[in-house]
C-alpha cells in the first residue's frame, strides 16, 4: 500500500498521548465549536479561537505576519516547536490553523488525524478542563506563502478555463444552491450554487467512519479516478469561508503530493455574493 | 406509601410501576372500529411528566448502588429534554447536581424547563455539514464533560444503558399486562433511545409471545423532538429489531395534527409523540378486525405550544388584540 506523500505532517492519536508533556511539543485545538476546549482539552494543550484570533477583527482577512507573530509568541510557541493541531469536526479549523502556519512558515506543523473526535472515543485519551500556563516567547514569522492562497480572481480564471481543477468541497445540497449554508452558520451569501466549472468533491470523502483520513491508495482513486481531478493540473479547493477547503487542500497537497494546490478562502461567502459573478444553479 | 390514598413521603415513591401504574384511557371518539379497542398509556402522569421518569429512576438507582454519586458529582446527559428533566428532578430531591446537553432544536420551553429544575444547561448545534462518524455533538460534548470533569458528572448515557431497557421490561411491561388483564394483543411506541421498545419487546416475548410491538418512527428531516427515524438509531446500542413486529414511517406533520385531535375531541393533552403513535395505531385499526391495543403516550402537550404553532400556523389566529 501506497504511503501518503508527506506522511511527517500526520501524528496519531497514540504517539499524541506518548508525548504529552514533552518539551518542544506544543498542542494546539482550533474548533467549529470555540466551546468544547473549555469542556475538556488535552492536557497542555492551548486553544486558538478562528473567529477571534484567527482572523483579522477589521478587513475580511487572514490575520497579518505581525498579529500572527504576536499570536504565537503570546501562547508560548517558539519558531522551532513541533506544534500539532486538533480539533472538532474533523479538524476543520484545524486544517485551516495547519494552512495558516504554513503560509506563515512554520517548519513543523501537524495534524493530530482524526481530530477531538477520535481522542473522545477512544476511552484511554485523558481529557481535562485545567488551564494551560505558557512562557511567552519571540516568534519571528516569514512573510505569507501566496502560493498556497487563491484569490477571486484566481477562481475566476480557474473557472471554465479547463487548465484548473476548481474542487468545490461543500455538502452537495450547498454545490446545488438548495441551501447557501448549513443549518445555523451565521456567515452566508447572497445566492447559492457553485461557481461554473466547479467539481462537487465533498470534504468528507476523504475521512473514515472514526474521523482518521483514508488510505492513499483510497484517496488517489476517490480524486483523482472517481471525481475526475487531473493529477497534472493546479487545483484550487474552495468551501463557504475557507475551513472546509483547507481540509481537502490539506489532503491533495500532503496526503497526495499534489505541489500546486491554493486554498481559496474567500470562498463562497466572497464568490455568492458578488454582483454579475457567473454561477451554475444547480 | 398508599397509592388509594395517594399520600407520599416522597417524590421517589411516586415514581411509576405495577402497583402504581400510569393511567390507560380507553379512546372513544377517534377510534373507527369499535371491536378494536385502543388504549393511550398517559407517561405524563408520572410525577416529572414523562416516560422518562422510568428510565432515569433505574438509572440513577444503579448509579447509587455503586457509589457514584454525591452532592458533589452528579449527572450530565445528552437529551431531547425529558430524560433531563427527569434527571434534574430526581436529582434535585436528592441534592445531586445536574447538566443537561440539549440540541438547539429542542423547544424552549424544555430548555427553560430544565433550568426552572435545577439543571445546568448546554444547548449544541447539531445541523452542521454531513461528516463521517461525528455523532451527535450533544452526546459528544456530554461525554466530553463526563471525560474531563469526571470529579464532577457521571453519565448515565441513556443511549447504552442497560437500566433503561430495564426499567420498561419490569414496569411498562407488567403494568400493561395487569392493565389489560393479559389480553392486550398490540403495543404501539416510538423510536428514541429504543429503551422503551426494547424493554417491552423482551417482557412481552417472555410473557406473552403473541403481543404485536408496533414501532412507529416519523418521516426523515422530522421535527419531533425526542424521536427518530430509523437513519438516526446509529448512537443506541439498545435497538433490537427482533423484538419489533413492524416499524412503520408516519409523516411527522400528522405528529401534530393528530395530537390536536387528541386534545380537541378525546381530552387527552397529547404532545406530537403520542400523536404520532395514535397515528400508526389507526392505520393498524383499520386494517385489523380486532384487537385489544396499548400506545405508549410518552408525553404532553405542554412542553410543545411552542412547536404546535409552528407546524399548525392557524393555532396563532386570534392570539393578540385585533
Amino acid at each position: 500500500m501506497a504511503e501518503y506523500a508527506h506522511a511527517e505532517v500526520l501524528v496519531t492519536t497514540d504517539w499524541v498521548k506518548e508525548n504529552i508533556g514533552k518539551p518542544g511539543i506544543k498542542f494546539v485545538e482550533i474548533d467549529v465549536d470555540t466551546t468544547q476546549y473549555d469542556a475538556g482539552h488535552i492536557p497542555g494543550s492551548i486553544a486558538f479561537n478562528w473567529q477571534t484570533q484567527l482572523q483579522d477583527q477589521i478587513r475580511r482577512d487572514i490575520i497579518s505576519k505581525a498579529e500572527f507573530e504576536k499570536m504565537l509568541g503570546g501562547a508560548g510557541i517558539s519558531n522551532n516547536d513541533i506544534v500539532i493541531l486538533y480539533g472538532d469536526n474533523n479538524n476543520w479549523f484545524a486544517a485551516y490553523g495547519f494552512w495558516l502556519f504554513k503560509m506563515y512558515g512554520h517548519k513543523d506543523v501537524r495534524l493530530m488525524n482524526g481530530g477531538r473526535q477520535k481522542w473522545l472515543n477512544e476511552p484511554d485519551k485523558p481529557l481535562t478542563t485545567d488551564p494551560t500556563h505558557t512562557s511567552p516567547t519571540t516568534y519571528t514569522a516569514a512573510s505569507p506563502d501566496l502560493s498556497l492562497r487563491a484569490f477571486v480572481r484566481d477562481a475566476m480564471e480557474a473557472s471554465g478555463s479547463g487548465s484548473v481543477n476548481l474542487v468545490d468541497v461543500r455538502s452537495p445540497a450547498e454545490f446545488t444552491g438548495e441551501i447557501i449554508a448549513p443549518a445555523g452558520m451565521t456567515e452566508t451569501a447572497q445566492r447559492g450554487g457553485h461557481i461554473p466549472g466547479a467539481k462537487s468533491v465533498p470534504w468528507s470523502i476523504a475521512v473514515q467512519e472514526n474521523g482518521a483520513f483514508k488510505s492513499a491508495d483510497e484517496l488517489r482513486k476517490i480524486y483523482f479516478e472517481d471525481k475526475g481531478v487531473d493529477p497534472n493540473k493546479p487545483t484550487i479547493a474552495y468551501c463557504r469561508i475557507g475551513e472546509r477547503s483547507s481540509h481537502t487542500w490539506f489532503v491533495l497537497k500532503y496526503l497526495l503530493g499534489q505541489n500546486n494546490v491554493k486554498n481559496y478562502d474567500g470562498s463562497w461567502t466572497e464568490y455568492g455574493n458578488l454582483i454579475s459573478a457567473p454561477i451554475e444553479k444547480p | 406509601m398508599n397509592h388509594q390514598t395517594r399520600v407520599y413521603e416522597s417524590i421517589f415513591e411516586m415514581l411509576p410501576n405495577v402497583d402504581n401504574p400510569s393511567p390507560l384511557v380507553r379512546i372513544n371518539r377517534l377510534n373507527p372500529n369499535a371491536d378494536f379497542l385502543l388504549y393511550a398509556k398517559l407517561e405524563w402522569k408520572n410525577p416529572f411528566g414523562s416516560l422518562k421518569d422510568r428510565a432515569a429512576w433505574y438509572m440513577m438507582k444503579a448509579l447509587e448502588e455503586s457509589g457514584e454519586l454525591s452532592e458533589k458529582r452528579g449527572f450530565v446527559e445528552p437529551t431531547s429534554g425529558n430524560t433531563g428533566i427527569s434527571l434534574a428532578g430526581l436529582a434535585g430531591a436528592r441534592g445531586y447536581p445536574m447538566r443537561s446537553v440539549v440540541p438547539n432544536k429542542v423547544p424552549m420551553e424544555k430548555k427553560l424547563l430544565l433550568k426552572i429544575m435545577g439543571s445546568q444547561l448546554d444547548v449544541v448545534n447539531d445541523e452542521l455539514c454531513p461528516a463521517p462518524g461525528l455523532g451527535e455533538g450533544s452526546i459528544n460534548l456530554a461525554k466530553t464533560h463526563a471525560r474531563a470533569s469526571s470529579d464532577r458528572y457521571v453519565m448515565p448515557n441513556q443511549y447504552e444503558n442497560e437500566h433503561n431497557v430495564q426499567a420498561h421490561e419490569e414496569t411498562t411491561g407488567p403494568e400493561i399486562m395487569r392493565q389489560t388483564e393479559g389480553k392486550v394483543t398490540h403495543v404501539f411506541v416510538t423510536l428514541g433511545t429504543c429503551g422503551t421498545v426494547t424493554g417491552l419487546g423482551r417482557y412481552f416475548r417472555e410473557h406473552k409471545p403473541d403481543v404485536k410491538i408496533y414501532a412507529i418512527q416519523p418521516t426523515e428531516g422530522h421535527d419531533v423532538p425526542g424521536l427518530r427515524n430509523i437513519s438516526q438509531l446509529g448512537v443506541s446500542k439498545l435497538f433490537d429489531p427482533s423484538l419489533i413486529h413492524e416499524i412503520m414511517e408516519v409523516d411527522y406533520e400528522l405528529a401534530y395534527t393528530r395530537a390536536l385531535d387528541l386534545c380537541r375531541h378525546e381530552g387527552l393533552l397529547a404532545g406530537p409523540s403520542a400523536g404520532l403513535v395514535f397515528e400508526g395505531a389507526l392505520r393498524v385499526v383499520g386494517q385489523e378486525a380486532v384487537g385489544h391495543g396499548v400506545m405508549i403516550f410518552a408525553d404532553d402537550v405542554f412542553k410543545y405550544t411552542s412547536n404546535m404553532a409552528k407546524h399548525i400556523p392557524s393555532l396563532m389566529e386570534d392570539t393578540s388584540p385585533k
